[in-house]
Parts: C-alpha cells; sequence; structure tokens
C-alpha cells in the first residue's frame, strides 16, 4: 500500500534515503512517518488515520515535515483533535532540530475508496 | 491563521451548558417531588433546559468547533444566554435561542452547500426542526406542542451523524432509500401531530427510524472491538431499543400525546433518556476532548453509569405502564443519578495527574 494516495492536487516530494532510524536523529523516513500516524486511531471505529485513508500527503522540505490530512466530513468535530494527535505523533518520531506540520482540508472531499484494504476487510466490504 | 474560539472560551460555553443539564434535572426531580425548595419555574421549564439549553448548546458547539469560524459560536451563545434570561424575559429568551437555532441552520446549511450529501441535508432539516419548535413555543406560548419539533431535532440530528459513519460501510441504494423514507414519515408524522395531536405516525417514524439504526449502523460491527469502541456501540444499540420502544408507545398507547396521558412520560423518557442519553454517554468521551482539548482516557467504569441510566429508566417506563407513582417517581431519581454518576465518571477521569496533558498544537495549522 502506498505511503500516501497519488492525488492531482497535492504531491509528495521523495524523501531522502538514508541511514537507519536510531534514538530520533537519523531523517526520518516515509516508513518511519506513516508508522507513527498510524498510532492515530478514529476512537469510535477503531482504524487509525492512515488506513481510513484520512491521510493525502506526507512531504519533506529541509528539515520539516508536512502531513496533509483530512476528515470524512467537515461537520465533524473531532478534526482538530485527530489533527493535533497527528501532530504528536510525528514530532515523536524525528529528531529535535526537525519541525512537523500537520494541515487539515476538505479539498478533495474523502470517499470510502481512499480506505486500506484492510480497513475495508474490517468493515465488510 | 486559526479563526477558531480559544479554548478557554470554549470551556466556559461547556460549563454553561454542563450547568443548564443540572438545572433541568433540578427541574425534573421538582417534577417527580423529590425536590421541593427551588424555584417553580425550574419544573415549568425543565423540557426547554434539557432540549434546548443543554443540547441544543452542545448540538451547537459541537458544529462551531468542526467548522473553526467564530460566527458558528454565536449558536451555541445566544442559546445559553437566552436560556438564562427565560426566568426574567420568556419571550426575549425564547428569540435569543431561535437566533442560537438560526445560527446552527445556516452553519448546516453552508456545511450542505460545501458537500450535498443526504446526511447534510438531514443535520440541516434537524436545526430547522429546532427552530420550528422554538417559533410554535413563542407563537403559541406552550412548550408541549413544540416539543415533537425538538425530539425531531434531537432524532434527526443522531440519524444524521450516524448516517454520514455508515459511508464506512460497503454502498447500498436501499440503505438510503429506506434513510429518505424514514425521514419523509418522521417529517409528515410531525405535520400531522400539529393540528390534530396525534402521534402514531410520528411515532412510527421513530420505530422505523430505530430499527433502520439497528440494522445499518457501524455499531454492529464496532460491537465486536474492544474497549472505547466497544462501549460506543453498546450505547448506540441499547439506545436504539428505546428509540424503538419510545416509538412504539406512542403509535399503540395514547390517542392523544399530552402530558398526563399515559404513555407521554413513558414514551417521552424513553427517547429523551434511553435513546439521546445514551448517545450522549457513548460519545462524550470523545466530543469533551474534542470541544475542550482536555486529554480523556475511556476505562470500563464508564459502564456503571450506563447500567443504572437503563436500569432506572426501566423502572420509570414499568412505573408508567402499572400506573405506579412510585416506581415511576425513583425510576426518574434514578436517571438523575445516573447522569451525576456519568459526570462524576468524567471528572475523574479528567483529574487523574497522568491523564491531565493537554495536547500540544506546536506547527499545527488549518488548511482548510
Amino acid at each position: 500500500m502506498p505511503l500516501w494516495q497519488a492525488d492531482t492536487k497535492l504531491k509528495a516530494i521523495p524523501f531522502d534515503t538514508g541511514a537507519t532510524m536510531t534514538a530520533n536523529t537519523a531523517i526520518p523516513t516515509s516508513e518511519t512517518i506513516e508508522h507513527a500516524l498510524r498510532s492515530v486511531v478514529d476512537p469510535e471505529v477503531g482504524i487509525n488515520i492512515v488506513d481510513l485513508g484520512l491521510v493525502y500527503a506526507i512531504e519533506q522540505e529541509h528539515r520539516q515535515i508536512t502531513v496533509t490530512m483530512t476528515m470524512t466530513t467537515p461537520a465533524c468535530p473531532l478534526g482538530s483533535m485527530l489533527q493535533d494527535e497527528a501532530l504528536a505523533a510525528v514530532e515523536s518520531v524525528l529528531p529535535a532540530d526537525w519541525q512537523a506540520m500537520v494541515n487539515l482540508v476538505f479539498e478533495p472531499e474523502w470517499t470510502p475508496l481512499r480506505m486500506s484494504e484492510a480497513a475495508r476487510t474490517q468493515l465488510g466490504w | 491563521m486559526s479563526t477558531d474560539l480559544p479554548r478557554p472560551a470554549r470551556l466556559v460555553l461547556m460549563m454553561a451548558a454542563v450547568a443548564t443539564l443540572l438545572a433541568g434535572i433540578v427541574g425534573g426531580l421538582l417534577r417527580l417531588g423529590w425536590i421541593i425548595r427551588a424555584p417553580a419555574d425550574l419544573a415549568a421549564l425543565h423540557g426547554p433546559l434539557m432540549i434546548c439549553g443543554a443540547f441544543g448548546t452542545l448540538i451547537g458547539l459541537e458544529r462551531a468547533v468542526a467548522m473553526r469560524s467564530r460566527w458558528v459560536y454565536a449558536g451555541p451563545m445566544l442559546t445559553l444566554t437566552g436560556t438564562a434570561i427565560l426566568f426574567w424575559l420568556p419571550q426575549a429568551g425564547i428569540g435569543l435561542m431561535a437566533g442560537g437555532a438560526a445560527v446552527l441552520l445556516a452553519a448546516c446549511f453552508i456545511l450542505w452547500q460545501r458537500h450535498t450529501h443526504l446526511f447534510n441535508l438531514v443535520l440541516t432539516i434537524a436545526a430547522a426542526c429546532w427552530l420550528t419548535g422554538l417559533l410554535v413555543w413563542c407563537v403559541g406560548n406552550e412548550i408541549t406542542p413544540a416539543v415533537p419539533w425538538w425530539l425531531a431535532f434531537l432524532t434527526l440530528t443522531i440519524a444524521g451523524e450516524r448516517l454520514e459513519l455508515t459511508r464506512l460501510l460497503p454502498p447500498s441504494a436501499e440503505r438510503l432509500l429506506y434513510f429518505r423514507l424514514i425521514v419523509l414519515v418522521l417529517l409528515g408524522g410531525l405535520v400531522f401531530y400539529g393540528p390534530t395531536g396525534w402521534p402514531q405516525l410520528f411515532g412510527m417514524g421513530l420505530v422505523l427510524l430505530a430499527f433502520w439504526l439497528m440494522s445499518e449502523d457501524v455499531a454492529r460491527r464496532t460491537l465486536m472491538l474492544s474497549g472505547q469502541s466497544r462501549y460506543i456501540a453498546v450505547c448506540l444499540l441499547s439506545g436504539y431499543v428505546w428509540l424503538a420502544l419510545g416509538g412504539a408507545v406512542m403509535v399503540f398507547v395514547d390517542r392523544n400525546w399530552l402530558p398526563g396521558a399515559p404513555g407521554y412520560d413513558a414514551s417521552l423518557h424513553a427517547l429523551m433518556v434511553g435513546f439521546v442519553m445514551s448517545m450522549v454517554f457513548g460519545h462524550a468521551p470523545i466530543i469533551l476532548p474534542a470541544l475542550t482539548r482536555l486529554k480523556l482516557s475511556y476505562h470500563d467504569g464508564f459502564y456503571l453509569p450506563l447500567c443504572l441510566l437503563h436500569l432506572s429508566l426501566v423502572l420509570r417506563v414499568a412505573g408508567d405502564a402499572l400506573a405506579d407513582d412510585l416506581s415511576r417517581r425513583l425510576g426518574g431519581a434514578g436517571n438523575a443519578l445516573a447522569l451525576l454518576a456519568f459526570a462524576a465518571t468524567i471528572l475523574h477521569t479528567l483529574w487523574r495527574p497522568h491523564q491531565q496533558a493537554s495536547l500540544h498544537t506546536k506547527g499545527a495549522s488549518n488548511g482548510a
């Protein structure tokens, strides 16, 4: 499963490849960021935001990681809370001199097809 | 740059809504005869305090937090202000509450215009029902005719939110078709109730909605999970049983749905306490942190107030059915105790020291 879904409006900048991560000093890999984001779970359905297809893009520029995410609907009040949890999760795996940013967007609109195979299986697709 | 209301202000709004809920509970206990030394107006305004003052404020606050636009917070602010002045300037108070409902209606309409999904339309209709009920109260100077409109407000708000979550499930054209038909039955029942006082069509809509929720809600799947997800599912599914029972009492028990009629207290509280409060019990542990940024960890102790809620409601409804006043009063007292126990559980969870850290917002920004 790709780290992020290809999208006509958002494009991830390839990560630097490099050293294996040790003790938050090495350059974070895309897998590291994704793994961290999988710790952010929708409390009602018990599925993480990556598998729910809420993570649109993960970008790196210099020493900043920017995550672009959405919610299933703009009417849901949990957006800011999950945004904060995503930020904390990414920060937890970054070196001390790196920064994280999480943007919450609602365009393009989320659709159920963005969910991962694992999530859809769990939900009976 | 964020346009959201600062966290302390949101906390104040939340606490004011809780205070309104407490006032409503006191009014209920006054009606049941458990309290005698309290302003008599609290008893008369029990319904508006609970439905409009407390739940209307909380739903408005949820939508404001979701949209992160300061103007939407005018909704709960107007509602709370109107609720506060009801006791001294009733017409002005109703007017301000109607203003709060109008703000929620506008917010929901904007969301629907942005993403024209059925669930957003239903949320908009729900807000319109709330506003309509307030106008009915204002014009007629009686609360009873407004109550079905307020029930529709809460029911359709919950139904719309649950419909949205069914998008996580495999798509089904039948699911949406039946939902549309049920909403039409509910709205038709509202219109029919007005001039006739007959609740049967509205009650049938509630029963049908309950069966739809029991068969379609994602809670049927999350019941198989553990921890908080299962707890939420238990709250939802048990609430749907009360929704069905409340609707069924409306259909079969009383020809006219009026205070003093045998089924009125039973159906009203099956819906408000059994259905709506179950929803609140299930979602408060996730909505409260979302609204206030306070960290709150779920634990299985939350099942205790839920059990007390359901058991006391069984006693209350049995008392209504058997014309046993003592059982009805004990059940009502149990309902109040369940709400207080739930509040105590929330507070205890918040005050546990290792859970007190607020969430960081370093670097977080809005992209919407």
